[in-house]
């Protein structure tokens, strides 16, 4: 189903200050995405307007065709799984798990049975009768995950659900959200402000910016076809050079340091335009002379960052900073301090206009 | 720890507890008025206290009113906290400062402002005005209490239960009442042996009809040094320790519960 949720024109003021600006969305029936942005971009009030607990300035919401704008936070069906869990902490596991059913009215014995089943789909079997406070973090999440899901909530809202967890327990919780996600094919909005969380978890993202969406695409088309400077500095990381159009029907702009660059993509812009060249650092060889066939600079080496299997060469092409990442053989050929030769492909080169 | 911060502490208990090793034995005492150390011991005083209504009408009056002043602290504190740490509204400020302000203000003071005005209101000498003004004395420490526990009581608790389908009242019910029981229990007791100890007001206004326990020990030190005195003292610390003890008994019994399942043969 399309369009199952649907924002339209949502502002949110308070006082003088604007904290979302006519957002509009629409989201699929099923569909997994996450609204991604720096603290205080509006991502969190957003969801806080879906869920009730925030009232709109202006603008609806929509479930299902229906409009959810006037209904209490209890009335919405809505599960949500907050950042520091939420889990009553004078209940056990199955107890939390059992609570939406309870406020249903499902009886206890059912209910009970079926807070288990649900436990059990997110890994916890045999944990019901402890309490939160017995449980480490991850196992946490997971019994909020449970409880948020059992009562089949029309939307399922992450709120930052992975920042308090480490690094391995985080990739391993990303991978379990998913999974659940796709068994119960619950529509889900997940709020981070963390970009590789959005990129392996979302079918869209919704990239927020002082109160204004600045993009709505799949990740790889975020991260290939970004629409706005801001959008490629956020995810990824970028090389961002300030151009003019030359040509729009030869596709060249020119930058002061590099001269005529060639970029990738149909559209014809007017000559003249000022726009920003993205390269991706991925995209840039490094080599000791020019080579044929691609657009080549020179470049200082100011400080190579070594990771093991890959190394970022971080340097300046005259007055440009570029960062370059290199499979790890590749760097041995350069040291700090030195000049080489960069290159690229025209098709590597992405033009943004805003 | 070294020799001299052990003797410290030593002394810092002996100089606690003195007062306890004196009243003890001498509510065993059978001398005529207070004395220690006691020339000899009988029962006496113990009998003449659960017998004599002098004694039994007081300690009736004191948990009558310090029970009173309890629930009407509790009715008035509750909602006043909950707007208190949750809302800004106007006037806040003076609100907070006037719920505290009967801590301040020496209880002297308050009882001969209760002593006056009651009396043109015809409250002196009666168990609703001790009750009334106990309530004001015991508001602010109710409030502390109550306060700090609501202070760090996670709101998203409570947007949680409500977005788990929760109506307000179901999830004050449900979860903030559950979470918050031990500071409304706390602070219910601290309401209770505020009114319970209380001795200057009472001595101001409650008269013969509402006269409650500490102000006729007050009045019996004064007058007869009577060793009930050191009867009642002593029965009031081994409620107090049998209060303080219980959660103690309680959980060791839990924690035995479950200690039967274990193997059959590893005794």
């Amino acid at each position: 189903m399309t369009n199952y949720l649907q924002l339209s024109n949502i502002t949110k003021t308070y006082g003088h200050f604007t904290a979302l600006d006519d957002v509009s969305l629409s989201v699929d029936k099923g569909e997994f995405v996450t609204f991604l942005g720096p603290s205080g971009s509006g991502k969190t009030t957003t969801l806080m307007i879906i869920a009730g607990f925030e009232k709109a300035s202006g603008g609806t919401v929509q479930v299902g065709g229906r409009s959810i704008s006037e209904l209490a936070p209890h009335e919405r069906n809505i599960g949500i799984v907050f950042q520091n869990y939420a889990l009553f902490p004078h209940k056990t596991a199955v107890e939390n798990v059992y609570f939406p059913l309870q406020m249903r009215g499902v009886s206890r014995s059912q209910g009970l049975r079926q807070a288990e089943d649900m436990l059990s789909l997110v890994g916890l079997k045999g944990f019901g009768h402890r309490h939160p406070k017995e449980l480490s973090g991850g196992q946490q999440q997971r019994v909020a995950l449970a409880r948020a899901l059992v009562f089949e909530p029309s939307l399922l809202l992450l709120d930052e659900p992975l920042g308090a967890l480490d690094k391995n327990l985080r990739e391993q919780m990303q991978i379990e959200i998913k999974r659940i996600q796709r068994s119960l094919g619950v529509t889900t909005i997940f709020v981070t402000h963390d970009q590789s969380e959005a990129m392996s978890m979302s079918d869209r993202i919704v990239v927020f910016e002082k109160g204004r969406i600045e993009q709505v695409a799949a990740p790889l088309d975020i991260y290939h076809h970004p629409q706005t400077s801001f959008v490629a500095a956020f995810i990824g990381e970028s090389n961002l050079i300030p151009a003019i159009i030359t040509s729009g029907t030869d596709r060249t702009a020119e930058n002061p340091t590099l001269g005529a660059v060639q970029y990738a993509g149909e559209d014809t812009l007017a000559d003249g335009q000022k726009v920003t060249l993205l390269i991706r650092p991925e995209h840039i060889k490094l080599s000791r002379n020019p080579i044929e066939g691609r657009k080549n600079a020179r470049m200082i080496v100011e400080t190579i960052v070594n990771y093991g299997d890959n190394a970022l060469v971080i340097g300046r092409a005259g007055d440009i900073p570029m960062r370059v990442r290199v499979l790890g053989a590749d760097v041995v050929i350069i040291k700090e301090g030195e000049e080489c030769c960069i290159s690229w492909a025209p098709d590597a080169v992405f033009v943004i206009t805003k | 720890m070294n020799t001299f911060m052990r003797w410290a502490g030593f002394i810092v208990v002996l100089f606690i507890a003195a007062p306890l090793v004196i009243v003890v034995p001498m509510s065993f005492s059978n001398a005529s008025s207070l004395q220690f150390p006691p020339p000899g011991y009988w029962l006496g005083y113990y009998r003449a206290y659960f017998t004599s209504m002098d004694w039994l009408i007081p300690t009736w009056n004191s948990i009558l009113i310090a029970t009173a002043t309890t629930i009407l602290t509790m009715a008035l504190v509750v909602p006043a906290t909950f707007a208190l740490v949750r809302h800004k509204f106007r006037g806040k400020g003076f609100a907070d400062l006037m719920m505290l302000m009967p801590m301040a203000v020496p209880h002297i003071v308050m009882a001969v402002g209760y002593y006056s005005y009651f009396g043109d209101l015809g409250l002196v000498h009666s168990h609703l005005g001790v009750i009334l003004a106990h309530t004001c004395l015991s508001v602010p420490i109710a409030f502390l209490v109550l306060s700090a526990n609501l202070k760090g009581f996670d709101r998203n608790l409570e947007r949680a239960a409500q977005s788990l389908g929760a109506s307000p009242a179901k999830t004050f019910l449900h979860v903030t009442l559950p979470i918050l029981r031990p500071g409304l229990v706390i602070s219910s007791l601290f309401a209770f042996i505020q009114s319970f100890d209380e001795t200057v007001v009472a001595i101001f206004i409650s008269g013969r009809d509402a006269e409650t326990l500490p102000r006729k020990m007050f009045d019996s030190i004064r007058q007869e040094a009577d060793p009930v005195i050191a009867v009642i003292s002593t029965l009031l610390f081994f409620v107090v320790l049998l209060g303080i003890a219980a959660p103690y008994f309680a959980s060791a019994l839990r924690s035995r519960a479950p200690k039967p399942s274990r193997p059959a043969g590893a005794h």
